[in-house]
């Protein structure tokens, strides 16, 4: 890398790492601008982008859960604890007000303490219809994606016109375009940046307007240097459907003799998967963009007969040449655990290896996790084709 | 301690006689269903709000996944279900209703194809699974918690994505609106609207499931005596504010089953009519649900249902009537008042609308605190249903309001609705009794507010 590509790539990890503080420099260049609080995992930022405000999708800041205990049973998925936890602690004051349209109901809960707890702040909850074959669902959620905009407009006071949301569109398209690139040459063959890099750069997207940063990654990317992938293990990592994986899970993944070439995690393929059609009506476009997302990477918060994340995973990895899949599921998410079996017929059936890692918010047992990777890792080593 | 003898507990409850009428009815009901293949039915698996109705008039036999879930448990058997459902690989943190049913799709597959994988006994295989009939389709209904909706998109493929499935979505009543409330403003009619057009939708997927004419004739008639035996159990739920109660909330979830799936007819009226008259007779003649009650007491969460008879007699050997919760008072066809006889598919969305998980905290604070009012509560009980996310979400938000707008205690125990290996006795033991001493005190203080004064 180049300083200047250096320094870019430093500028996104610091964004990524810490969000308020990249909130804070926003805040200063655009007076008066709103900042939005987003919950995963469909809200278009491109209705909150349009009407000049800051979409920033709420990350799971990693720190201790305190008094957010208080608020949600620990049993609790750590994602929506530490969501509460942000609440009750200040760390969410930072946001003018809070926008989410799935419905899952552990989300749910940590959106009604943000919503006691600071009843003065707009909290809106724009429902997009989960049952995706339903008849109905495209006129519902074309008229959901209408509703978005129609609060996003009261709220921020600007209106958003075709013009700007086809603009916004664009920008948001042109970012994920951009990173989907590196992931698909990472399924080619490319190892340069590690999944840490990545999720740094993902995260950032998520936080930074879809402009500065795709122009930040261009320059970031502009002094990278092709790398092949050495012989490690070729892993697809699949899960954590709405936050990130913890950084040093990710390290130790890589530690064990595995090398990550592919994934469906929220933090990954999953966010950049569908970009947004850039002709007709935008608010329609949005729908569309929300129905395709379900096809192109099936997700189990979507109820949908004829898309099928096992068919998808299955897909992935013969594309990818993964040698194994490790699954990663946050602790008392009921959408992925409900799947899991599913996934692990289908695999099972096309002979792939797999393993189970049930990730929390504390006290994840690390070591305890690279054993049972490196076990995972013999187990794809022992059948590759031995040369002679 | 060795050589000890447990003194036995006096048990001071005393449930309702009806319930053990409700009982047979319950018990003849499954032995119906059991049967109904034979006797040339289809069968429905559905889940979430009581779409019974529809499927009596559609002539089909129905059955309700949590029901059956609950059933197992209250009877102990639901282990085998939940081993298969383990051996499958559902977490034992997965809702423990669907965790129950997926086991039975399991036993159901591995009964009609006989594959034996060798952890599930044959024989519970034969009590179980042989005796619930596989489907001939999926109808989910699931307002509120969003795991109901993916879990029968679970069963679909769990039985290889071949058989019909129809979902019916439910609008979270989260109140963006100013003038949201409770049965009131743009989002509620809009959300009615929505889901009584979902419910005509499927009339047409019954007709095409049946090969029949869907009978409206036959839904209004079973409406009809819904809606009242929906307005005895208000009446009776009623007359349990006197003081001392005649009846508990443990009586009130005795009778769940029948107001949440069986038929609509004459037997239902006469059940809580019967129910009604019971309780009417017990104030005439000053008999108490619970002897030497001394305190009354709020449950918020399912029942543990293999605890139902046991946390009956636990409370009431404190001398505390539960009377009321959010799973009685607030589920159930309980505003029959929104339900037309003659075109009852608006009330019906209306009702599943209604799921006690399916509003936003302000409206639950609301209908709480409500409750603890009309009933002279003097404290809440939280089940904190280990694997029920939706009922748990909002109870930390509801304790706090109760403590600071009617200056009420609460404690928390976990438990779960059909897993009682997350109960823990020893912990509603001690919670309990410090919450009741702490009423005490304040009762000796004359502190607390108007409305709640001792109670003798």
């Amino acid at each position: 890398m180049t300083d200047a590509s250096s320094e870019a790539m430093e500028r996104l990890v610091g964004v990524a790492r810490d969000p308020r503080a990249y909130v804070g420099r926003w805040r200063a260049e655009h007076p008066g601008g709103a900042v939005l609080a987003i919950l995963p995992m469909n809200f278009p930022r491109e209705l909150a982008h349009a009407a000049g405000a800051l979409p920033v999708i709420v990350q799971d800041d990693q720190q201790p859960i305190t008094e957010g205990r208080a608020l949600l049973a620990e049993f609790y998925c750590g994602y929506t604890r530490n969501l509460a936890d942000q609440v009750a602690t200040g760390r969410f004051d930072l946001y003018d007000a809070v926008f989410t349209a799935d419905h899952c109901i552990q989300l749910i809960g940590a959106t009604e303490i943000a919503r006691t707890l600071k009843p003065d702040t707009t909290v809106f909850l724009g429902m997009l219809n989960s049952s995706m074959n339903d008849s109905w669902a495209p006129a519902k959620v074309t008229e959901t994606m209408a509703e978005i905009r129609a609060e996003i407009e009261r709220f921020t006071g600007n209106p958003v016109g075709p013009d700007a949301l086809r603009q916004s569109i664009e920008a948001c398209n042109r970012d994920r375009r951009l990173i989907r690139q590196l992931l698909d040459t990472r399924s080619a063959g490319e190892a340069a940046l590690s999944p840490v890099e990545l999720q740094d750069i993902i995260v950032s997207s998520m936080v930074m307007d879809p402009v500065e940063h795709h122009a930040l990654l261009l320059e970031a990317l502009a002094g990278l240097h092709g790398t092949e992938r050495d012989d490690r293990v070729r892993v697809h990592l699949s899960g954590h459907l709405c936050h990130a994986p913890r950084r040093e899970l990710l390290e130790v993944i890589e530690d064990s003799g595995a090398i990550v070439v592919d994934d469906d995690l929220y933090h990954g393929r999953r966010y950049l998967s569908t970009d947004v059609a850039e002709d007709g009506d935008p608010i329609a476009a949005l729908a569309g963009w929300y129905a395709r997302r379900n096809v192109t990477i099936p997700c189990p918060t979507r109820v949908q007969q004829d898309a099928d994340w096992d068919v998808y995973l299955l897909d992935a990895v013969r594309h990818s040449g993964a040698e194994a899949v490790i699954h990663l599921v946050p602790k008392f998410c009921e959408p992925h655990m409900l799947y899991y079996p599913e996934l692990r017929k289908a695999l099972d059936a096309a002979d792939v290896p797999q393993l189970q890692l049930e990730t929390e918010h504390e006290g994840m047992p690390l070591e305890s996790f690279r054993t049972r990777i490196e076990a995972l890792v013999e187990r794809a080593l022992r059948r590759r084709p031995v040369h002679v | 301690m060795l050589g000890s003898i447990e003194k036995p507990v006096e048990d001071k409850s005393n449930r309702l006689g009806m319930t053990r009428v409700g009982g047979r009815m319950i018990a003849d009901y499954w032995d119906d269903l059991f049967t109904a293949r034979e006797r040339g039915k289809k069968i429905v698996w559905y889940n979430g709000g009581a779409l019974n109705p529809m499927f009596q008039a559609a002539g089909l036999a129905w059955c309700h996944g949590e029901a059956f879930a609950a059933r197992l448990a209250a009877q102990r058997l639901e282990g085998p279900a939940q081993l298969a459902g383990a051996e499958y690989g559902y977490n034992a943190e997965l809702c423990s209703y669907s965790r129950t049913h997926l086991g039975c799709s399991v036993l159901t597959l591995q009964g009609t194809e006989g594959d034996q994988t060798g952890v599930v006994g044959v024989h519970d295989q034969e009590v179980l699974a042989a005796k619930l009939p596989a489907p001939d389709f999926f109808v989910n209904n699931y307002a509120g918690c969003s795991t109901g909706q993916q879990w029968d998109g679970i069963s679909y493929r769990v039985f290889g994505k071949e058989l019909p499935i129809f979902n019916i979505s439910h609008p979270f009543l989260w109140g963006n609106k100013p003038d949201s409330g409770y049965l009131r403003g743009e989002e509620w009619e809009t959300a009615s609207r929505f889901v009584a057009d979902q419910l005509r939708e499927l009339i047409g997927f019954l007709e095409n499931q049946t090969g029949r004419p869907f009978d409206y004739d036959a839904l209004s008639e079973s409406m009809t005596y819904i809606k009242r035996a929906g307005e005895l159990r208000r009446e009776g739920l009623d007359l349990c504010k006197a003081k001392p109660a005649p009846a508990t909330f443990w009586d009130w979830i005795a009778s769940v089953a029948p107001i949440n799936f069986l038929p609509g007819n004459q037997a239902l009226v006469d059940y809580f009519a019967d129910v009604r008259d019971e309780i009417q007779g017990r104030i005439d003649n000053g008999v108490s649900a619970v002897k030497d009650e001394k305190y009354r007491l709020y449950f918020d969460g399912i029942m543990n249902w293999n605890k139902l008879g046991y946390l009956s007699r636990k409370f009431a050997e404190h001398g505390v009537a539960v009377l009321a919760g959010r799973y009685i008072q607030n589920a159930f066809w309980q505003e029959p008042h929104l339900i037309d006889t003659s075109d009852p598919i608006l009330g019906m969305a209306q009702h599943y609308l209604l799921c006690p998980t399916n509003h936003g905290a302000k409206t639950l604070e609301y209908l709480t605190l409500r409750d603890c009012e009309e009933y002279g509560l003097d404290g809440l009980v939280f089940h904190s249903t280990r694997t029920c996310r939706a009922f748990t979400g909002p109870q930390r938000l509801l304790a706090r309001s109760a403590q600071d707008k009617l200056g009420i205690p609460s404690i928390f125990f976990e438990g779960d609705v059909a897993d009682a290996s997350f109960y823990k006795d020893g912990i509603l033991e001690s919670r309990l009794v410090a919450m009741l001493e702490a009423i005490d005190v304040r009762r000796e203080r004359g502190s607390l507010p108007d409305g709640f004064s001792a109670f003798a």
